[in-house]
């Protein structure tokens, strides 16, 4: 093998910034959270939320809304961290839309969904709650301001039985945290502070309860450290009290560049992801190192339909799901031949494409296909993909062959077999199931050909702290949840087991929120 | 007499307001004004073109920070819409990019809600936020951040 778990090299740097980290920082290496007899309080207020994704907004938005004073902790400069760049869809399990459509669903088959993607390890009280109380959620999200396109049929998402997905009106997340953060900061003695970053929780006299946080304000994150976590030592200490509780919603750790990569080695530390900057561990190990239990850490969920092309999310994801993976294939760049079922499961593909990157990573696998492997609905996609470069088309096979250095002759084949295979109506060594009943062949042979190179990107960290369904924090000291410690969102783990369904990320952040707020 | 006493008094005057003019100048100049601006300073903290070509000063935005560069502090939104009037003010402007959904100013995922210094800087290079996202889309949609 060529990389060792953890290198040599990787150790050293980690040992070193460790060492930098414990010279310049307040925090070292054995500290542990501060007690409130060794701090003094600079503000009050009932409750305290740290992120303002879907999960910290719902939080705030309940917590708020039954009267209590809340701040609102927030580390970036922009509010919503990936709920704000989010596509907007919201799984609503048995939802009023398909009700009006004769659309048949039930919390049951919600649940049944989820198991089968997230390969039976979920946790399946946390999948009931999300079941029993989306619509209700939904609601919540709506008398805060939210804006969704209603009265229409839902959409159909991957790995769901039916259509449940509700989709927000301008197709963002930002429909629902603006109006949510605007109707926090809206009654009196709440307060959303950006660019304030959370340090420590402080703990009761006794070390049993939270109550309170360290934080540091006017903070800066700083994208160009390895870990901003553990470096960035700037902006100013204060101490917030927290009369009631805190609400941990600090989200997943997929740009944490060295975490992340400890939990899965083959994520280098210059790989993009799908999320923005500030997503790294650092709140969440705070709560670890409290007593918190961790729960599903290492699955972390990547997108196989992303490309290497573009940065982030970008274009490439809708080209490919709903377009070049459905009629086309995927090749290894080196021998022309197909790798893996270009439809399995999210992970099932990642892994596949890092069977080939892990062998060369610049050999991306390439995914190719004709016009008709197109969904009609994503024909403005098609055009964006072609003027931004993320997507090339070819007159002919040769000419694709030649630009991204596939053996031609060993493509022409592949393409030949797949053809014939999906029009002999038999089932191809990958099992795919988008070919059967074609009375033409999925690949059309007249060209032209569209193309666009593959790279897995880190998604959804599926682990983090074990809640119970009240959203309290469970102790791995006592089994019992933290006195003072709630949290919600892509911070928590077992839920989604090891995978989450597209479009339940919006559905568990604003359920689970929405259930702190209520039990703090 | 009348006018020798109209003269006196009209001296008296205009010595006490020289005094007093002199004095203002001595107590009322913030020292920050004073800062030269030496090739080294002016390598290490450059001004943007459209800035430097208005002659600014350090301390027309570093207003009441001293004379010591070095701890100068950011000056914050406030600081820049002193000039640049409001968020409401800089949306409009960029009105006509509404239409595709790309005003910078008025986003889709963060409204009027940025902070200026989240994509533009004084003394180093501006970074288009939207390039985290929309790597190859920017080009389309702007010229590069001022």
């Amino acid at each position: 093998m060529k990389q060792e778990t953890v290198s040599r090299r990787d150790a050293l740097k980690l040992g070193a910034l460790g060492l930098a980290g414990a010279m310049m920082a307040a925090t070292n290496a054995m500290a542990a959270a501060p007690k409130e007899t060794e701090v003094k309080f600079d503000e009050e207020y009932d409750v305290i939320v740290i992120g303002s994704g879907f999960a910290g907004l719902a939080a705030a938005s309940k917590a708020a809304e039954r009267g209590l004073k809340v701040l609102i902790l927030e580390k970036m400069g922009r509010v919503g961290g990936n709920s704000v760049i989010n596509g907007g869809a919201f799984a609503v399990p048995n939802n009023r839309d398909q009700q009006q459509f004769g659309i048949k669903d039930s919390a049951d088959l919600f649940i049944k969904d989820a198991l089968k993607a997230g390969l039976g390890i979920n946790h399946v009280e946390m999948l009931e709650v999300i079941g029993k109380r989306a619509q209700e959620t939904f609601d919540f999200a709506v008398k805060c301001g939210a804006k969704f396109q209603t009265g229409k049929k839902p959409t159909w998402f991957g790995g769901h039985s039916v259509a449940r997905t509700i989709v927000t009106e301008n197709m963002s997340g930002s429909a629902i945290i603006q109006p949510m953060a605007a109707f926090v900061e809206k009654l009196p003695g709440c307060k959303l502070m950006t660019r304030t970053k959370f340090d420590d929780f402080v703990m009761s006299a006794d070390g049993e309860s939270v109550v309170g946080v360290a934080a540091r304000e006017n903070y800066r994150f700083n994208k160009k450290l390895l870990s901003d976590d553990m470096e960035n030592t700037g902006g100013t200490k204060k101490f917030f009290k927290a009369r009631k509780g805190v609400i941990l919603a600090s989200g997943g750790f997929s740009m944490d560049k060295v975490y992340r990569k400890l939990q899965d080695p083959r994520i280098a530390e210059d790989q993009d992801a799908t999320n923005h900057d500030g997503a790294t561990a650092g709140a969440m190990l705070k709560a670890f190192q409290i007593g918190a239990l961790p729960v599903h850490i290492d699955w972390i969920q990547q997108g196989p339909w992303a490309s290497p092309d573009e940065r982030g999310f970008g274009v490439a994801p809708l080209l490919t799901q709903q377009g070049l993976f459905v009629l086309g294939v995927a090749v290894d760049v080196r021998n022309g031949k197909r790798f893996m079922n270009e439809m399995a499961d999210r992970k099932t593909r990642a892994d596949a494409e890092y069977v080939i990157l892990r062998e060369d990573p610049k050999a991306n696998p390439v995914a190719i296909g004709t016009e008709k492997t197109f969904a009609p609905q994503i024909a403005h996609a098609v055009e964006k993909g072609l003027q931004t470069g993320v997507m090339k088309k070819f007159d002919t096979l040769d000419a694709l062959a030649a630009n991204y250095k596939i053996p031609a002759a060993a493509l022409k084949e592949t393409i030949k077999v797949y053809n014939e295979t999906a029009m002999a109506g038999k089932e191809d060594e990958f099992k795919k199931q988008t070919l059967k009943n074609l009375k033409e062949a999925p690949i059309d042979m007249k060209g032209p050909f569209y193309a666009i190179r593959l790279q897995p990107k880190p998604h959804h960290t599926m682990g983090g702290v074990k809640i119970n369904t009240k959203a309290q924090v469970i102790s791995g000291n006592t089994g019992k949840p933290i006195p003072g410690l709630f949290a919600a969102g892509e911070v928590t783990g077992g839920t989604h087991g090891a995978s989450r369904l597209g479009s339940c990320a919006i559905a568990d952040c604003l359920v689970f929120g929405m259930v702190a707020g209520e039990n703090v | 007499m009348c006018n020798k006493k109209t003269l006196y008094l009209v001296g008296v005057f205009l010595f006490f307001n020289a005094m007093y003019l002199i004095g203002s100048e001595v107590s009322k100049t913030p020292p920050a004004q004073e800062v030269a601006v030496s090739a080294e300073l002016q390598e290490k903290f450059p001004l943007k073109n459209h800035h430097a070509k208005l002659s600014l000063k350090c301390a027309d935005c570093h207003e009441g920070q001293g004379d010591e560069p070095e701890n100068f502090q950011m000056i914050g939104d406030e600081g820049c819409l002193s000039c640049h009037k409001s968020k409401q003010y800089l949306a409009d402007r960029l009105k006509f990019m509404d239409v595709l959904h790309v005003n910078p100013h008025n986003s889709i995922h963060d409204g009027q809600r940025l902070y200026c210094d989240e994509c533009h800087f004084e003394h180093q290079k501006s970074e288009n936020m939207c390039l985290n996202c929309h790597s190859n889309d920017v080009k389309i949609w702007m010229k590069d951040t001022p």
